[in-house]
């Protein structure tokens, strides 16, 4: 009987076409019994393989094919992509038990320590605190095992080593470029490292030339040691239909087309998983290698969903229990005496920390409360105890611990849950089988200090951050498997841009309309868009997720391999938040939330610019001017209700009170629309409006207490739950089992038999069957995404601050969302537009005033009015400026006051040639010396580029600047002034903003004069027909939407929001995705406020006679691994960004 | 193999190497492996491998080769074209 020991997933990162479940579905269809996962270096997919197994009742067997440095020789110091790099060989190791499981991941955590180029493996043997936070980013150098750590026999306890793959294998590979004695030696060495036990030499029989060859060798060799010999299938797909995808993936793994990397590939498509029998065939010369399979397999028991012993710190803590209660009692008086709400939540306080105490989790909530105090310190050190920042919280709980008492009380949550009526039940209940979730938001700067802090304060050992793999999707696929074709780079940008960012099912239609049916029809373009098919959710590299830290009591390496993050300072380990969920490990989530750095920032701004100190904490809740603008859906900017959608509702459901916020942020979500909840919820609204009087309708009286709050609607995830429990009398429980059944997506079958008991229950209640199947719908329909009520509050929370923070203090407010970007639906020119329209004044980017970062500056009102507020943009905005340049000329500007002209510039800025440049093209220096000529047509952007191109800037060289001569820069020529479009896209060019002119009126006098503008909208009637054209500022086609797609226009007067229906998509798709100004002829629809045009026809606006932009880059250069923005994290890459949304190339996983 | 590589062609075109040009061999096979080749018994088969590539070109390359020697000692080096089905020589 022949068993699989040796086989790869997707998880072996772009030298493996399959995902594990994949793998485990296929070896359960063959008849595979019991079958191991090697993926290269890495036990990145074992838990997902392993629960993958268990489900369909096959044994996993965990191990690695790791790579090696052979004796004598250093580790890789460079990144290398090719399957082994020089110096190194493969070896297959299996866990037998929990002591080799724990070997492993040691040994794992050697081979990558180096990988980063900053090196953990001293800190983890000191145990001692990581390096500084820095953005700085390192590409990840080829992980590798020094020899010498197996030969000490440290780690080699528990594991069954064998002798690697044909050929880059320690033994095979040696034999295949005929060095039998080299073979020998280091089959010796193995042989003594691991044990005659523990030790094999492996067959394969990949169908390549020289197999039988090398296997007879090997037989020799492995008699002459006196070890048996045992065969493997190296698979690396589960299905014969992957073998192309696995060339193409080798082929992008090497940055090469398919025939330059012939040599790298498998040469054939013999790499699938394939029956024991077919197998086993293969080895009829030996059979006794196949029968050793089976011996071995029997020896390997260890099981990764079951053997791990995992524990969080705290739990052993036999004092949790009272210091919890303590804890509590402590803020109880504080926070309750002399509160309505005091007597029912002492009688929370006491349910919660009795759940808590039988749960075992008193010691993981004082965990969070340290973490909470830890981060509390780091938001000193960061904000500096005398900001203004320093009266605000140093995070904020979301999501549903929100909703409990005990996090309050110990400050992980900001929102009185007795005072909000949040329920506890989604949190925590007697059933829960796991820890629960509590999720942490932290301003970017405290969450990028915390972190190395954590690591710092647990130990480098026992604490690392979660795993995250970016998956391919379209537009990912496209570019990877495009360039492995060969495909023409320009062909792919095209097509890239126009394929739909989340699914690949039409893609050989966009393929068709980018580049023309008759291209698309070719060899390539044809395997491109099978690939693109296959590729679809397959991990392409294993990069860090945003906030998720596991805790560990014992080390962390001993559970799973601890491997160096791209970021200086931070490690992670080698599992995604699902795999460490299968675990069991403690989980905290502590997330960037980049609107709390942005209402931070504008605080400090404001204490800068007016001396005023905002306490967030204490801003009344029942501002008028703020419900007035959130009416009028003038919240551009602000968090969450800013989107199109929210924006759409606002005038319909004009929020009066916090708690309208919070029903109004958790609306706008898949699972309330799907549900069906946000028309009843609106329309109840309104008749209440109408008529006080009027009778709320509720499907049956037990659910009105439950769903008043939304009017009868099921709009927050815990109704659901309630829902459950009220109705049909699930136990807490059961009700969370639903509640996961749907939010997982788990199959029809389950959600059906939940059906059948929730009938079958409401029923014993004297529910009719009729409305219990009605009220089941609706919770079915549920099943997307949806907030839960404490979540929502929280969020309804900063949503109501933050359009507090626009209506007051507005510049302030723009200043930070200018410097927090990325972040919010709106690029940072939109934002710029908006704040002009309400008479913000934005100024550009300027040498003599500007700082790296955008501020406010006061400027004088115009004909006698009061000074005002106005936005300096920052050095930061122009486009490639490295960091140090924009610092240079700020600091010259301080250290010697203003600077005269150009010379002086260069001179005593210290900027490079290439930065002086860069300032000249963005306008910065327009008060420099350009002569008044120039200044008068036009021209001086030109003069100052051509007089700083002259210019020697300083240079730097390892860390030392050269001045440059304090020489006069020359005069330049005349030149060509520039006309109003060029400095437009001069503009959008260097800086991605554009202040002096909108591109839509220069483009108007070429306009159809029918054509109407955004401001003439409201006074047309309904159902007009009209011409309206405008820059695309945002498409959206939400899965919600059943195939509608909904574009944002922006001309000089304002945004207009335009459907697209299904049948018109149909027509204009290239056009609809990728056009940045669009002439679009349709109907107005005037509904409640809200205004749309349903358009009709499309058509591209297009300016031959105008010069075209210059666009140097057409999207920032990403890293391969970490899929961010390459090099220094203060250079900007502005580019078409400005104008259209953002690129995602890379789905995430999530099961 | 999979539906990249459903466009069946004929070995490809001799590519300058006239030595290495594939030439049409009479076999007779039993389970995809050669037992008579030009009347002659196959003794041993030495090696076995596949070649499987250029599936997204016009002319997919798919051959399963073998390395034989017959009863009367010769060696020779023989494939099997899975796109079309013929067999033939090539000097390796």
């Amino acid at each position: 009987m022949y068993l699989e020991l040796h086989s790869h997933s997707a998880f072996s990162f772009l030298d493996g076409a399959s995902l594990p479940d994949e793998m485990a579905a296929a070896a359960a269809e063959l008849g595979h019994g019991e079958i191991a996962l090697t993926d290269h270096d890495g036990i990145w997919g074992s838990m997902e393989f392993a629960q993958a197994c268990r489900g369909l009742g096959v044994r996993a067997i965990t191990g690695v094919e790791l790579t090696v440095a052979a004796p004598g020789m250093p580790l890789p110091a460079e990144p290398y992509r090719g399957n082994c790099p020089p110096g190194c060989f493969h070896l297959t190791l299996l866990v037998e038990n929990a002591r080799g499981y724990r070997n492993l991941c040691r040994l794992l955590t050697i081979a990558h320590a180096h990988t980063r180029n900053w090196n953990i493996a001293a800190e983890l043997a000191r145990d001692q605190a990581p390096p500084p936070p820095s953005s700085r980013r390192h590409d990840l150098v080829h992980p590798a095992l020094p020899f010498a750590e197996l030969s000490g026999r440290l780690y080699s306890e528990g594991l069954v080593c064998l002798s690697g793959c044909a050929r880059d294998g320690a033994v095979a590979g040696r034999l295949a470029r005929g060095d039998r004695a080299g073979a020998e030696r280091i089959a010796r060495k193995l042989l003594a490292a691991f044990g005659p036990d523990h030790f094999r030499i492996e067959l394969q029989r990949p169908l390549w030339r020289g197999d039988r060859t090398r296997n007879r060798r090997l037989a020799e060799l492995a008699e002459t040691l006196g070890v048996p010999t045992v065969a493997t299938g190296n698979a690396h797909f589960h299905h014969r239909r992957r073998a192309p995808l696995q060339d193409a993936l080798v082929a992008a793994r090497l940055l090469g087309s398919l025939e330059s990397t012939e040599p790298e590939r498998r040469g054939n498509g013999a790499g699938f998983l394939t029956t024991p029998g077919r197998m086993a065939a293969r080895f009829a010369e030996h059979p006794e290698a196949v029968a050793e399979t089976a011996r071995l397999a029997e020896r390997l028991r260890f099981d990764l969903t079951r053997d791990l012993g995992y524990r969080y710190p705290g739990s052993e803590d036999p004092d949790a229990d009272r210091n919890l209660a303590e804890a509590c009692a402590a803020r109880f008086g504080e926070r309750y005496d002399g509160t309505p709400e005091k007597a029912e939540a002492a009688r929370r306080l006491q349910e919660e920390l009795r759940v808590i105490a039988k749960l075992n989790l008193s010691g993981f909530f004082l965990l969070h409360r340290d973490l909470l105090e830890l981060a509390r310190e780091v938001a000193v050190e960061v904000r500096g105890p005398s900001a203004a920042r320093a009266l605000l919280p140093p995070g904020r709980g979301r999501g549903s611990s929100v909703s409990s008492v005990v996090c309050y009380l110990t400050g992980l949550s900001h929102v009185d849950p007795v005072k909000a009526g949040l329920f506890l039940g989604r949190f925590l209940n007697d059933e829960i089988t796991e820890a629960p979730d509590i999720d942490l938001d932290f301003p970017r700067d405290v969450r990028e200090t915390l972190i190395p802090r954590i690591h710092e304060r647990y130990g480098a050992e026992r604490s690392a951050l979660v795993a995250a793999f970016p998956t391919y999707r379209s537009r990912g696929a496209v570019r990877d498997l495009g360039a492995a074709l060969g495909l023409p780079q320009g062909e792919i940008e095209r097509v890239a841009r126009s394929v739909d960012v989340y699914g690949s099912t039409e893609i050989e239609r966009d393929i068709s309309e980018a580049i023309g049916e008759a291209r698309a029809r070719s060899d390539r373009w044809r395997a491109l868009i099978a690939l693109a098919a296959e590729s679809k959710g397959l991990p392409r590299h294993a990069s860090q997720h945003p906030g998720g830290m596991v805790l560990s009591t014992r080390p962390l390496i001993d559970l799973c391999a601890v491997v160096p993050a791209a970021m200086e300072g931070r490690r992670i380990v080698q599992w995604d938040k699902d795999s460490c969920a299968d675990a069991g490990f403690l989980k905290i989530d502590l997330l960037g939330l980049g609107m709390l750095s942005a209402v931070e920032r504008t605080v400090d701004e404001i204490a800068r610019a007016r001396g005023e100190h905002v306490d967030l904490s204490r801003i009344p809740l029942d501002d008028p001017e703020v419900y007035e603008a959130i009416q009028k859906a003038e919240t551009t900017g602000v968090f969450q209700i800013e989107s199109r959608a929210q924006m759409q509702m606002l005038p319909r459901s004009l929020p009066e009170n916090i708690d309208d916020v919070t029903v109004q942020v958790a609306l706008v979500r898949p699972g309330p629309i799907q549900g069906g909840a946000v028309h009843p919820y609106l329309e109840r609204k309104r008749k209440l409006r109408e008529d006080p009087g009027y009778r709320v309708p509720y499907e049956d009286p037990s659910l009105e207490p439950i769903l008043s709050d939304t009017l009868g609607a099921i709009v927050f995830q815990d109704q659901v739950i309630q829902v459950a429990m009220a109705l049909s009398g699930f136990s807490s429980g059961e009700a969370e089992g639903l509640r996961r059944a749907m939010s997982r997506k788990r199959s029809e079958e389950a959600l059906n038999s939940y059906r059948e008991r929730f009938v079958e229950g409401a029923v014993c209640r004297g529910v009719t069957v009729e409305v219990a199947n009605r009220v089941y719908d609706q919770i079915k329909g549920f099943s997307g995404f949806g907030f839960p009520k404490s979540h929502a509050a929280a969020f309804g929370l900063l949503a109501y601050q933050s359009t507090w923070l626009r209506v007051h203090y507005g510049p302030e407010l723009l200043c930070a969302l200018l410097n927090e970007q990325p972040m919010g639906f709106y690029p940072p020119d939109a934002l710029a537009h908006e704040a002009q329209r309400r008479g913000i004044p934005v100024l550009g980017p300027d040498v003599n005033r500007s700082e790296v970062l955008c501020v406010c500056e006061w400027v004088e009102g115009e004909a006698g009015e009061e000074r005002r507020l106005a936005v300096r943009v920052g050095l930061g905005y122009v486009s490639g400026l490295a960091t140090a340049d924009a610092e240079a000329v700020v600091r010259g500007r301080g250290e010697g006051g203003k600077y005269a002209d150009l010379a002086d510039l260069a001179t005593r800025s210290s900027a490079s040639a290439d930065g002086l440049q860069r300032l000249a093209w963005a306008d910065t220096c327009a008060g420099l010396g350009g002569s008044p000529e120039a200044l008068a047509e036009s021209s001086s952007r030109r003069e100052d580029l051509w007089r700083l191109g002259v210019a020697r800037g300083a240079r730097r060289r390892g860390g030392h600047e050269q001045m440059s001569l304090p020489l006069p820069v020359p005069e330049a020529p005349k030149l060509a002034p520039q006309t109003a479009w060029e400095r437009v896209t001069a503009d959008y060019g260097s800086t991605g903003i554009s202040l002096a002119q909108h591109p839509m009126a220069l483009m108007r006098p070429e306009l159809d004069p029918a054509t109407v503008t955004s401001a003439d909208l409201k006074r047309l009637p309904n159902d007009s027909r009209l011409v309206i054209a405008g820059m695309t500022v945002a498409r959206q086609r939400p899965a919600t939407a059943n195939g509608v797609v909904f574009m944002l226009l922006e001309d000089e007067w304002g945004m207009t929001n335009v459907v697209v229906l299904p049948s018109v998509y149909e027509k204009h798709r290239l056009l609809v995705r990728t056009a940045g100004f669009v002439s679009i002829s349709g109907r107005l629809e005037r509904r409640e406020g809200v205004i749309n045009i349903v358009a009709e026809r499309l058509f591209a606006l297009e300016r031959p006679d105008l010069p075209l932009a210059d666009v140097r880059t057409i999207e920032p250069e990403t890293s391969r691994e970490t899929g961010r923005v390459q090099g220094d994290s203060g250079q900007r890459i502005t580019d078409l960004g400005a104008v259209l949304p953002a690129a995602h190339s890379f789905g995430r996983r999530g099961r | 193999m999979s539906a990249l590589a459903t466009v069946n062609a004929p070995p490809p075109p001799p590519s300058g190497f006239a030595l290495y040009r594939p030439r049409a061999i009479e076999v007779r096979a039993s389970e995809g492996e050669p037992t008579v080749i030009a009347g002659r018994w196959v003794d041993t088969v030495r090696e076995e491998w596949l070649i499987e590539d250029r599936w997204w070109t016009r002319i997919p390359l798919r051959r399963h080769y073998f390395e034989l020697v017959l009863d009367g000692g010769r060696c020779l080096t023989v494939f099997h074209d899975l796109a079309e089905g013929g067999w033939y020589e090539q000097r390796v």
